[in-house]
């Protein structure tokens, strides 16, 4: 069997590569490289997957306290709404009462002035 | 020592083109697919480069992903319903200079036909020289699963040489 294994071991050493296949494989690299964009370039930079997940955290951070602040401005302008409505109404009431009181004067005197003329 | 290893790809793929072209053409018997497989497995290598500890951990990579590279894409020839071995004997051919002796080139076909997990026993032991504990680990596989396939595929490869090859047997 160690006269087989030694024929089987000669019979398996590494054959070598086929011209040009380190060549091809640079080029392809190249090509993903240039392909890949700012991706491969952050890659290289060693701004790799970590950097880009906290990008992603950070920047959906952002939109989320973004939301949130819209949120509260627009309970804050709701607000302000209602009281403008507040205001105008009581306003309105005030001036609604007025008006009443000048109206009951009025036909308080033309009534005194029907009395006098009898 | 491991610290100072500073990853050159240039050189790796100087150095490890032969041993990962002739594990992906020795798995599956084509050269067109064992040189596709080499550069797929380079460019993978390439990616990961960064999380690469030293030359033995650069070797055990190559030797794993290219062994599994190659075994995916005989399934996925196998689903195709090709016959990777008729491509071997014709392009690879029994006849070429790249041979040791007839006897070799013989044993190298022959162990084409030897069943998969056989195969890939055989190669990494007699072509990389791994021992079975290496090869276990490597193939995530119990260390006796292992054993037995070496000795089954070296049983196998004998039987078939010995009937098939009589001729050089004989002259040996």
């Amino acid at each position: 069997m160690e006269e087989f294994e030694r024929e089987l071991r000669q019979a398996l050493e590494r054959r070598p590569a086929p011209p040009g296949l380190k060549r091809r494989l640079m080029a392809q690299r190249d090509a993903n490289v240039a392909r890949g964009g700012w991706r491969a370039w952050l890659g290289k930079a060693g701004y790799g997957r970590g950097w880009a997940t906290a990008t992603a955290a950070l920047l959906l951070l952002a939109m989320a306290g973004g939301g949130v602040r819209w949120e509260l401005d627009r309970r804050q302008e709701e607000r302000n709404g209602e009281a403008a409505r507040e205001q105008v109404l009581t306003a309105l009431r005030i001036t609604g009462h007025a008006l009443n009181q000048v109206q009951t004067r009025l036909a308080e005197h033309d009534r005194q002035a029907r009395e006098g003329e009898r | 020592m491991a610290q100072d290893w500073q990853p050159d790809f240039e050189r790796l793929v100087d150095e490890h083109q032969a041993m990962v072209y002739s594990l992906a053409l020795r798995m599956t018997g084509d050269r067109g697919l064992a040189e596709e497989i080499a550069q797929d497995t380079f460019l993978e290598f390439d990616k990961h480069l960064r999380t690469i500890k030293g030359e033995d951990h650069a070797r055990w990579w190559l030797r794993r992903v290219a062994m599994s590279r190659a075994t995916d894409a005989l399934r996925r020839r196998r689903v195709r319903g090709m016959d990777l071995w008729v491509a071997l004997n014709e392009q690879d051919g029994v006849t070429g200079e790249e041979k040791s002796s007839p006897l070799g080139a013989r044993l190298e076909y022959l162990l084409t036909t030897l069943p998969e997990a056989q195969r890939a026993a055989l190669i990494l032991r007699y072509q990389e020289d791994m021992m079975p504990e290496e090869i276990a680990a490597m193939q995530d596989a119990p260390v006796a699963t292992v054993k037995s396939n070496l000795q089954r595929g070296l049983k196998l490869l004998r039987a078939k040489a010995t009937s098939q090859l009589k001729e050089f047997i004989r002259g040996a």
